[in-house]
């Protein structure tokens, strides 16, 4: 890493949030703390944390809460977000996970784990490419959305970074093996017959075959339609 | 999808819970009386033992938790270090408390194990009789008579070939779940 990466560590109890930013600044990140979901929505907006530890259930807002705000503020950078619990419910887990969160670690987990499981998820940030606009589509796969005109396209997450990283390049050719290595995480073949139902529904969702040209034995191309 | 529903009324969650309870209890107080004695010579807290007994109260908090709320536990086992944590957070997604590892670790209380083939051939003798004793789900990158000679070998409750969608998975783990 060259350049530390910004956190934000957000928990209504000061000495764990505390504790926690000491964990990650030993580690060598840039680490800022907010005490509620409000004030974890300000210091978004102002100083675009690239994750953000996020408690669960804070007495303003739970998790869930900010998530959704995050997602109408418009176009705020939106960071990779873990959120962390006291209850280990799977229902709670499944609930954020859904509504944009990439992991869920519940509170008293290993340090050294907690350290993991962020390397791992800003890594997996780090990888991605960014949003785009490429004529009449916008799609920036960190807020999870895809645009057509004014119709959202619902894709779900691996056809998403993918269509993302194809737009990114448009006019060239992406590699099988490049898609296969930077959405799914790996270069294993294995995963070709996955990509190809990726390709079917970025297709089937844009209902105008030109945008994505099959290259035979090669990858894929994105081609900007008028 | 990572939560046995109704299984935690069961007589052996109910007991599985009490005991766990019990050991928690047990660890608390120790570590209590710790630092009373501590206190009350004025000397410094045993911090070595104190973290120990600490680390065991939330290990069986863990447990408790499990056994009341249905929570589901997963050990994905996997020398792919991007495949194993991928794996790990896909079933996350779905619920379930998924950890992984490169090798196999001593199990939680009831927990399922998502094994790779591939790391089958660095097993101790006293890991694949373990392993065996948990009748993993295998997950697999060949099709071949072997490598399911191998997976029945190492007690799979199920074979799956790799790429495994998560919720493919998913339902395999609920169904070894289901059998005990």
């Amino acid at each position: 890493m060259t350049v530390a990466a910004k956190l934000l560590v957000v928990d209504d109890e000061p000495r764990t949030a505390e504790l926690t930013a000491d964990l990650l600044r030993r580690a060598g990140y840039f680490v800022e703390v907010a005490a509620s979901g409000t004030e974890a929505l300000e210091r978004i907006r102002t100083a675009s944390p690239d994750l953000m530890l996020l408690d669960y259930e804070m007495p303003d807002m739970e998790a869930p809460e900010v998530l959704d705000s995050l997602r109408a503020g418009g176009r705020i950078p939106f960071p990779v977000i873990i959120l962390t619990g006291a209850r280990h419910s799977p229902a709670d887990q499944v609930v954020g996970l859904e509504r944009g969160a990439t992991d869920f670690v519940v509170k008293g987990t290993d340090r050294q784990v907690v350290l993991a499981r962020v390397h791992s998820a800003l890594r997996e940030r780090a990888s991605a490419p960014a949003a785009v606009t490429r004529g009449r589509l916008h799609v920036d796969a960190s807020r999870g959305e895809a645009r057509l005109g004014s119709r959202a396209l619902k894709l779900e997450r691996r056809p998403l970074m993918m269509l993302q990283l194809l737009a990114n390049r448009s006019g060239d050719v992406v590699t099988r093996g490049e898609l296969l290595e930077v959405v799914w995480g790996s270069s294993y073949r294995g995963f070709e017959h996955s990509l190809e139902q990726a390709v079917h529904q970025i297709r089937r969702e844009l209902r105008e075959p030109g945008w994505i040209e099959t290259v035979r034995g090669i990858g894929y191309r994105f081609v900007v339609q008028p | 999808m990572g939560s046995g529903t109704g299984s935690s009324s069961s007589p052996s969650r109910g007991s599985e819970l009490a005991a766990a309870l019990h050991r928690l209890r047990s660890t608390l107080a120790r570590v209590r009386a710790e630092l009373e004695v501590a206190e009350a010579d004025g000397a410094a807290p045993p911090v070595v033992r104190l973290l120990a007994d600490l680390r065991e109260a939330l290990e069986t908090l863990g447990n408790v938790e499990a056994a009341a709320l249905g929570v589901v536990r997963v050990l994905v086992v996997d020398d792919d270090e991007r495949l194993g944590e991928l794996t790990a957070r896909g079933l996350r997604r779905l619920g379930f408390d998924a950890e992984w590892t490169t090798g196999l670790r001593p199990l939680r209380p009831r927990e399922v194990v998502v094994f790779d083939l591939g790391v089958a051939g660095s097993l101790s003798s006293t890991d694949r009789a373990i392993l065996q004793g948990s009748r993993p789900v295998v997950l697999t990158g060949a099709v071949d008579a072997a490598s399911r000679a191998l997976a029945e070998d190492l007690g799979a409750s199920d074979y799956l070939i790799k790429p495994v969608e998560p919720e493919v998975l998913a339902a395999a783990i609920m169904r070894r779940e289901a059998d005990d």
